[in-house]
C-alpha cells in the first residue's frame, strides 16, 4: 500500500505528466496523512493495551461495577428447648456528615434524638464535629450503632422528610441477647466491631461467625444491568448452637441467687443444676453477673462465669466423697460408732468442730447429718494416702471439666508426693484441696447417679472449640467411681441432713420430697495475706427425690458477712431452685419412707 | 449365450416399439412460448426490511423489559429487605416479651407466688399428689435488681468522733459540722446527734471509746 507502483511512471513520462503528477500527489498526500493518523492510533492503543491495560480497565469498572459485602448471619445460639438466648437481627448504623450536617445541627439533632431515644446533646455533637485546624474536615461520625433496621431506615427517612441532608444509614449486624442478663455469665458478648470477647460466643466463634461473602455487579442510575458483569461469593452462614441450659430454669436460678447474696451481703454466688442421669447443665448462674446487651455497664471481673474461673476450697461438702470411698472400701457404714473428742490434735494442729461440743458419740450418718470435721478425720484414718487420693482424683477433682468456656480453672488437689497426715486430715473435710464450683457439683453428682460419674455438658450434641476441643452431650463419658450400694447408704445419710432435728439444714428440705444434702461452710483463703482470714464460703450440695434423682444442685455463697452458715444461707436457695426444678419437670413425690438412721448412740 | 439374449430381445422389442408409437402420437412437440418470469422487487426488500425492523424493534422491546425488569426486581429486593428488617424486629420485640423476667414481673403484679412445694394434680384419677403447702416469705424471690445506691452527696459516710476522756469534772462543748449541715454536738459522756427533723442521743461512757454519728440523713434510709 505505502509503495506506489513504479512501473507506470517512465511510460507515462513525458505525455500528460501535470494531470497524472497532481493525483499521485494527492495520493501519496492522504496516505501519508493516513499513515500517521494511523501510527498515533497504533501508539496510542500500544499505550492503552500493553503499558498497563489492568489500571484503565479497573478504572473502567469503577465507574459502573458495585461491590456489595455479604456479610454471613451469625449462628443463633439457643437454650435446650430453642428459645433464642443470643440472635443476630439486621441492624443499621446511623451516620453523618458533619459537613452537611452542621448548618442544621439542631433541627436534625431532634429529631434523631426523638426517634431513636437518644441524647440530644451526645447527638449534636456529633452533628457538629469540627477537626481541628489546618486538618481536613471530617466527613463522618457515629450517631448511632446497632440500631434495627426499621427504626434507623425510619429515623433517617424523618430526616429527610424534613428537609436536612447528611444523615445516612449503613448496614451494622446486631447481636441481640433477648433475655438480656439471663446466661450472659456463659454466652459473652461481641464488641461494637463483632468481635466475640468472652463465654462461648468467644471459643464456638468459629461455629457461629461462618464466612461472609461478596457480590460485585454492574449499576446503572442505581438500579442492576440485566445481562451486565455479576459474580457472586455467597456467604456461608454460621451454624447455631444449643445449649443444655433451660432458660427458664436460669432466671430461676440467677433471681433467687441474686436474692440470697444480696440478702446476706456476701461478695458473689453461685449456683449450678444438673440433670442427674445425663449430666447436662440445666442452670448456671453467678451472681455478680451482666447485661450481655450492655457489658460496658459492669465490672470487668464480672463479665464471666465465678463458677468454672475461680477455685475455692469446698469445705463440709468434699465429707460426701471421702465418707462415701470409706463406704465404698468397706472400711465404714452409715451405722458405724464413731466417739468424737472436742478437739483432735493432728501433727502440729488442732482440729476442732465448728459447734462446741464435749465428748460426743456420733454414727458416720451423724458425722454427716451434724457435719463433724473430727468425726470425719477420724474415719478417713482407715485409708492411706493414696487411697484417698485416688478416690479424690476418681471424682473428677483437680481435672478441668472442659465443656467449651474459656478460662476454666482446673483446681488443685494437692500431689500424692507432698500429701502428710494433716493434709489427709483437713482435706477430708474439704480445706487444702481446692475446686470449682462445677467440678464439685459434677462429683456430688457421681453420688446421686449411682456411683457412676458422668461428665458434665453445657453444648447439646458436639460442637468444636476454637482450639480444636470437641465438648457436648454425645461425649459424654461415665465412669464408675463408688458402688450402687455405697452411694445408695451415701445418700441415705445425707438424707438425715435435711431432716429436722437431726441435721444442719433442715431449711434445704422440701415437704412431701425425700431430699438428700449436705451443708458445707469453708474458710476462704484471704487475697491479702493467703491465709484463712475469717471470711467464709458456705455451701450446699444436694439431690431429689433422694431414692431415684433426677436433678442435683449445688450452691455456692462466698463470703457472707451475716454469719451465714451453708444450711442457713446457701440451704434455701437450693431447696428453692430444687423445687422448681421438680415442679417444672413434672417429677411426683416417691413417696417412699424417708431414711432413718440413727445419729448418735 | 447369445442366441438367448437375442431371443429375449426379440421378444422385449414388440411391445417397446408400441408405446414409444403411442407416445409420439399422443405427444406431439410444439414450440413453447418463453416465459419471462421477473420476480418482483417489492415484496422481498419489504420482507427484509420487515424482518429487520421487527428485529430491531423486539430487541429494544426485550431490552427495554429486561430493563424494566431490573428497576422491579431492585424495588423488590428493597421491599423484601424492608419486609425482613420488620419480621427481624418484629421477632425481636416478640422474644422480648417471652423473656422469663418479663412474664415474672406481669406474673407479680397478678400476685402470684412461686410455690415454695410443688404438688401436682393427676388428671387420670384427679388424685393430689404431694402436699400442697401455701407459699411463705421464705420463698419470695427479688425479682427486680435493688435500686441503685444513692450518690454520696445523698449518703455520705458516717462521721466518727473520738471523745476524749474528760480528766476532771469541767464541761467542755465541741462542735463539729459535717457534710450535709447536720451537728453533733459533744458534751461530757453525752453526744447529741441533730439532723433534719430527726434527733437521737447517745450516750458514752467517757471513757474515750469510738462513737459512730451517722447524719441523719444517711440513716434515715
Amino acid at each position: 500500500m505505502t509503495q506506489p507502483p513504479r512501473s507506470p511512471r517512465p511510460r507515462a513520462g513525458s505525455g500528460s505528466r501535470s494531470l497524472r503528477g497532481s493525483s499521485e500527489l494527492r495520493l501519496r498526500i492522504a496516505l501519508i496523512v493516513i499513515a500517521m493518523v494511523l501510527s498515533v492510533f497504533g501508539v496510542r492503543l500500544f499505550q492503552l493495551q500493553g503499558l498497563d491495560p489492568k489500571a484503565y480497565a479497573a478504572r473502567a469498572d469503577a465507574e459502573s461495577l458495585v461491590t456489595v459485602p455479604l456479610p454471613a448471619t451469625r449462628g443463633e445460639i439457643t437454650d435446650r428447648n430453642g428459645v433464642p438466648l443470643a440472635e443476630t437481627v439486621s441492624g443499621m448504623m446511623i451516620v453523618a456528615d458533619p459537613l452537611r450536617t452542621r448548618p442544621h445541627a439542631e433541627q436534625i439533632a431532634r429529631i434523631l434524638a426523638n426517634q431513636l431515644h437518644l441524647d440530644y446533646f451526645t447527638v449534636l455533637a456529633s452533628l457538629l464535629k469540627q477537626a481541628p485546624a489546618n486538618k481536613p474536615d471530617i466527613r463522618f461520625a457515629y450517631i448511632a450503632r446497632r440500631v434495627p433496621a426499621t427504626q434507623a431506615t425510619a429515623a433517617a427517612a424523618a430526616v429527610t422528610k424534613a428537609g436536612y441532608k447528611g444523615i445516612e444509614t449503613r448496614p451494622d449486624p446486631l447481636r441481640d441477647y433477648p433475655a438480656n442478663d439471663i446466661a450472659a455469665n456463659l454466652l459473652g458478648f461481641l464488641n461494637t466491631d463483632g468481635k466475640p470477647l468472652a463465654g462461648l460466643e468467644l471459643t464456638f466463634n468459629n461455629r457461629l461467625a461462618g464466612k461472609g461473602g461478596s457480590e460485585t455487579y454492574e449499576v446503572g442510575g442505581g438500579n442492576r444491568i440485566p445481562l451486565g458483569e455479576n459474580t457472586e461469593t455467597k456467604p456461608v452462614n454460621g451454624k447455631n448452637l444449643t445449649l443444655t441450659i433451660d432458660r427458664d430454669v436460669q432466671w430461676y436460678a440467677q433471681r433467687v441467687l441474686r436474692t440470697a447474696v444480696q440478702g446476706s451481703d456476701a461478695q458473689s454466688g453461685t449456683a449450678i443444676a444438673l440433670d442427674t442421669k445425663t449430666g447436662e447443665i440445666l442452670a448456671l448462674a453467678d451472681y455478680p453477673s451482666y447485661d450481655a446487651n450492655d457489658p460496658g455497664a459492669s465490672s470487668k471481673n464480672d463479665r464471666g462465669s465465678r463458677a468454672l474461673t475461680e477455685t475455692y476450697e469446698p469445705g463440709s461438702v468434699e465429707k460426701v466423697l471421702t465418707t462415701s470411698s470409706l463406704i465404698n472400701a468397706g472400711k465404714v457404714t452409715p451405722r458405724t460408732r464413731i466417739r468424737v473428742p472436742h478437739t483432735l490434735p493432728v501433727m502440729d494442729r488442732t482440729i476442732h468442730d465448728y459447734f462446741d461440743h464435749g465428748n460426743i458419740h456420733l454414727t458416720l450418718a451423724g458425722v454427716i447429718a451434724k457435719s463433724s470435721n473430727i468425726g470425719t478425720v477420724l474415719a478417713t484414718r482407715q485409708f492411706t494416702h493414696s487411697q484417698l487420693w485416688n478416690y479424690l482424683n476418681d471424682f473428677g477433682l483437680g481435672h478441668n471439666p472442659d465443656i467449651g468456656m474459656p478460662n476454666e480453672n482446673s483446681g488443685v488437689l494437692p500431689a500424692l508426693p507432698t500429701w502428710t497426715d494433716l493434709t489427709q486430715a483437713t482435706v477430708a473435710f474439704g480445706q487444702g484441696v481446692s475446686v470449682n464450683a462445677l467440678q464439685m457439683a459434677t462429683a456430688v453428682n457421681a453420688v446421686a447417679n449411682g456411683g457412676e460419674l458422668v461428665t458434665p455438658s453445657l453444648i447439646k450434641g458436639s460442637a468444636t472449640t476454637t482450639t480444636g476441643a470437641k465438648v457436648g452431650t454425645a461425649l459424654t463419658q461415665r465412669r464408675r467411681v463408688i458402688s450402687a450400694a455405697a452411694a445408695t447408704a451415701e445418700s441415705r445419710m445425707m438424707e438425715m441432713v435435711t431432716t429436722l432435728g437431726a441435721g444442719t439444714a433442715p431449711a434445704a428440705g422440701i415437704t412431701g420430697y425425700r431430699v438428700a444434702g449436705k451443708t458445707g461452710t469453708a474458710q476462704e483463703v484471704g487475697a491479702a495475706c493467703r491465709c484463712y482470714d475469717g471470711s467464709l464460703d458456705v455451701s450446699f450440695a444436694g439431690f431429689a427425690p433422694a431414692d431415684n434423682p433426677r436433678f442435683t444442685v449445688y450452691v455456692v455463697i462466698k463470703k457472707p458477712k451475716n454469719g451465714g452458715s451453708g444450711g442457713g444461707t446457701a440451704g434455701p436457695v437450693f431447696r428453692q431452685i430444687l423445687s422448681y426444678l421438680l415442679q417444672k419437670y413434672s417429677v411426683p413425690p416417691t413417696n417412699t419412707p424417708p431414711a432413718h438412721l440413727p445419729v448418735t448412740w | 449365450m447369445s442366441s438367448l439374449m437375442s431371443q429375449a430381445r426379440v421378444r422385449v422389442q414388440r411391445p417397446a416399439t408400441r408405446t414409444a408409437v403411442a407416445a409420439v402420437e399422443r405427444a406431439r412437440l410444439a414450440l413453447v412460448p418463453v416465459r419471462v418470469t421477473r420476480a418482483p422487487r417489492m415484496p422481498f426488500a419489504v420482507l427484509v426490511f420487515a424482518v429487520l425492523g421487527a428485529g430491531v424493534v423486539g430487541l429494544l422491546m426485550f431490552n427495554t423489559h429486561m430493563q424494566q425488569g431490573s428497576f422491579y426486581a431492585t424495588r423488590l429486593q428493597a421491599r423484601a429487605d424492608t419486609l425482613t428488617a420488620r419480621e427481624q424486629s418484629l421477632q425481636r420485640q416478640l422474644d422480648h416479651l417471652r423473656d422469663p423476667q418479663g412474664l415474672a414481673v406481669a406474673g407479680k403484679r397478678l400476685g402470684l407466688v412461686a410455690p415454695g412445694v410443688p404438688a401436682f394434680v393427676d388428671l387420670a384419677t384427679g388424685k393430689v399428689v404431694g402436699k400442697p403447702t401455701p407459699a411463705t416469705t421464705a420463698d419470695a424471690v427479688r425479682i427486680n435488681p435493688r435500686p441503685p445506691a444513692l450518690p454520696s452527696p445523698l449518703n455520705p459516710p458516717p462521721l466518727i468522733i473520738k471523745v476524749k476522756a474528760p480528766v476532771t469534772g469541767t464541761t467542755t462543748t465541741t462542735t463539729t459540722t459535717t457534710t450535709t449541715g447536720s451537728t453533733g454536738k459533744v458534751g461530757t459522756g453525752t453526744q447529741t446527734r441533730t439532723g433534719t427533723g430527726h434527733a437521737s442521743t447517745k450516750t458514752g461512757a467517757g471513757t474515750g471509746r469510738n462513737v459512730s454519728a451517722t447524719p441523719a440523713h444517711g440513716a434515715h434510709r
